[in-house]
């Protein structure tokens, strides 16, 4: 299973990302790392390219609301993503906010997994639960 | 003229700056007081020098930062640039500058060094009398090192490597090397007219779980890509690992080390120094831990023998400190400097025995790509893997050594990528950790040794 997976924005925090990697493929994933500093198009045009089955998004900045705000325009100009596992984690809010209300909005952006300040590991169980209710495995 | 002089006229033919007086800035260097160098300072002190860490937009607030260090009893004053500087993005640092001038709010991270100019900056440095650090961050710092040269700032901080790696994506590195080049020779002809200019390596690099031997072996080849270009005073430097034997051991193997790759370029006659950086992780928000974590990395950079300490604040985990806490940490660190007598002499020859040969066995490496010029076999290094830093950003880096902490909080390598550490030093370094563990326990070993000072 193949998962396409990045920082977004003008956010530099590096250190989670990797660790985001090491874990995906400790569980078996391949896994295409786009870094930090990562832009919406950056994302899609990696996802046709590798064929993956999962977007990642992780955020720590909390700028991932604005871009978010782009991501259903933006992924209905491609072909083919309706498959797509749309997944995001990290610190989606500038300053603090309420899990309450920040999930409801981030899956009316596009995503079928949010993950704010949730611990990584449970984060990727979820992960794993919904790829195998959608029988993908 | 020389190409390098070719190149000086249009880097310093810049917009923002205010006519570059060529003969007048050599003849402020020839004749400057020898208390700016702090080359000298280090031939003629066995002190460990003090030095903090601070920028602020305005010249007077800059001024007045200086005048409560020198209170405090400082050695060295930094003076540390704006982000939008290092970037090079001077129009926005001149429209921050003048928001930050006119409403009396910070509008910049450190002091537009460019956008004041030298004219003005040399009045401050001359004014307090001290050797003055630059700290930054620049890729291509090519007219901000004119800038501080004329100003009176004698220690350059950074190198193609180190202001790379832990600070950038996607900024060439190719490009860095002959920038940083430009930035040596400017600095080695410099340091003819008067005392040497001293350059400083920025060994912190991400300060994540950075193991000693590629901290050392970048530090050597940004000292050597100094020293080749003539430069004869640098400093290489470490911070804080979080085991006090691992300093101790870094410390004593990169002052050999240093000496040792120094003489094999016919570049024994400069002067090297080491440089400890206090804790650069992250800090813990109780400020009275805070002050006990520094004060330790006081103790430790004693036990490590280093030259010169580069201090934090009581504040490090709320962002920029006031005026006040940096030049208490000043006071602090002096004090407990005056007060540390009669310290013991710890070697470990074991640890030091397979550093020695994890460092020397990567130099080699680096000594042996096919390339025909030094930078350009570190470049290669780095892009192949012989060089990788942990947590690099940077798209250039490798990104396959993992690292994890044992049980006495020693950095190891548990997995060494392409980094041709010898197959005797890599069994050492992993039966020193419990491999037994999962992957998934492994990263939260990892998320837990990254915060161990938390």
């Amino acid at each position: 299973m193949k998962v396409v997976t990045g920082v977004v924005g003008n956010d530099i925090h590096v250190v989670a990302n990797r660790l985001i990697d090491l874990s995906l493929r400790a569980r078996g994933f391949e896994v295409f790392n786009l870094g930090v500093n990562t832009y919406l198009e950056e994302f899609f045009d990696a996802v046709v390219e590798t064929g993956a089955d999962v977007l990642l998004i992780s955020s720590l900045n909390g700028e991932a609301e604005g871009w978010s705000r782009e991501v259903k325009p933006l992924k209905a100009k491609y072909k083919n993503l309706d498959n797509l596992i749309m997944m995001i984690g990290g610190n989606l809010v500038v300053g603090s906010g309420d899990a309450e209300q920040i999930v409801p909005k981030y899956k009316n952006y596009g995503f079928d997994l949010v993950c704010h300040q949730i611990d990584l590991n449970t984060g990727l169980d979820w992960l794993e639960e919904l790829i195998e209710k959608r029988n993908l495995k | 003229m020389s190409l390098l002089q070719e190149e000086r006229e249009i880097i310093l033919s810049n917009e923002f700056v205010d006519t570059f007086d060529f003969a007048e800035v050599t003849e402020f260097v020839k004749n400057a007081s020898k208390d700016l160098f702090i080359s000298h300072r280090f031939k003629n002190s066995d002190k460990m020098l003090v030095q903090p860490r601070g920028g602020f937009p305005t010249y007077k607030k800059q001024f007045a930062l200086n005048e409560f260090f020198v209170e405090a009893n400082v050695d060295v004053l930094p003076l540390t640039i704006d982000s939008n500087t290092r970037l090079n993005d001077y129009a926005t640092a001149s429209k921050m500058l003048r928001l930050s001038e006119e409403n009396d709010v910070d509008m910049l991270n450190g002091y537009p060094l460019v956008n004041h100019g030298y004219r003005t900056t040399r009045k401050m440095i001359t004014h307090f009398n001290k050797p003055v650090s630059l700290r930054h961050g620049t890729p291509d710092a090519r007219l901000l090192i004119e800038t501080a040269i004329a100003s009176g700032i004698f220690e350059i901080e950074g190198g193609p490597i180190t202001y790379l790696l832990p600070y950038s994506k996607n900024f060439p590195l190719d490009k860095a090397f002959l920038y940083w080049k430009y930035v040596e020779r400017v600095c080695a002809n410099y340091s003819e007219l008067n005392e040497p200019i001293n350059r400083e390596s920025f060994g912190p690099l991400t300060a994540t779980l950075v193991p000693p031997a590629i901290t050392i072996v970048i530090q050597l080849l940004e000292m050597l890509l100094s020293l080749e270009e003539g430069v004869k005073s640098f400093s290489v430097s470490f911070s804080q690992t979080g085991s006090m034997n691992q300093d101790i051991v870094m410390g004593a193997v990169i002052k050999k080390m240093a000496r040792y790759y120094a003489e094999q370029i016919n570049c024994g006659d400069a002067d090297i120094h080491l440089v400890y950086h206090q804790w650069m992780g992250a800090f813990p928000m109780n400020k009275d831990y805070a002050e006990q974590l520094i004060n330790m990395s006081t103790v430790i950079a004693s036990m490590v023998g280093a030259d010169k300490i580069i201090t934090k604040t009581r504040e490090e985990a709320a962002g920029i400190p006031t005026k006040e806490a940096n030049a208490k940490t000043v006071a602090n660190t002096q004090y407990t400097l005056r007060i540390l007598n009669g310290l013991p002499t710890i070697v470990d020859e074991e640890e030091e025995e397979i550093l020695t040969l994890e460092v020397k066995a990567i130099m080699e490496a680096v000594f042996n790509d096919p390339a025909d010029t030094l930078w350009r076999k570190v470049f290669n290094s780095i892009k192949n893997g012989i060089i990788d830093v942990p947590f690099s950003p940077h798209i250039i880096n490798h990104n396959e050594m993992i690292t994890i902490r044992d049980a006495k909080k020693n950095i190891r390598i548990i997995k060494r990528g392409n980094v041709p550490i010898p197959d005797r030093c890599y069994e050492y370094e992993k039966a020193q950790c419990d491999l037994t563990k999962d992957t998934t326990s492994i990263v939260n070993d990892i998320v837990h040794d990254i915060g161990i000072m938390q």
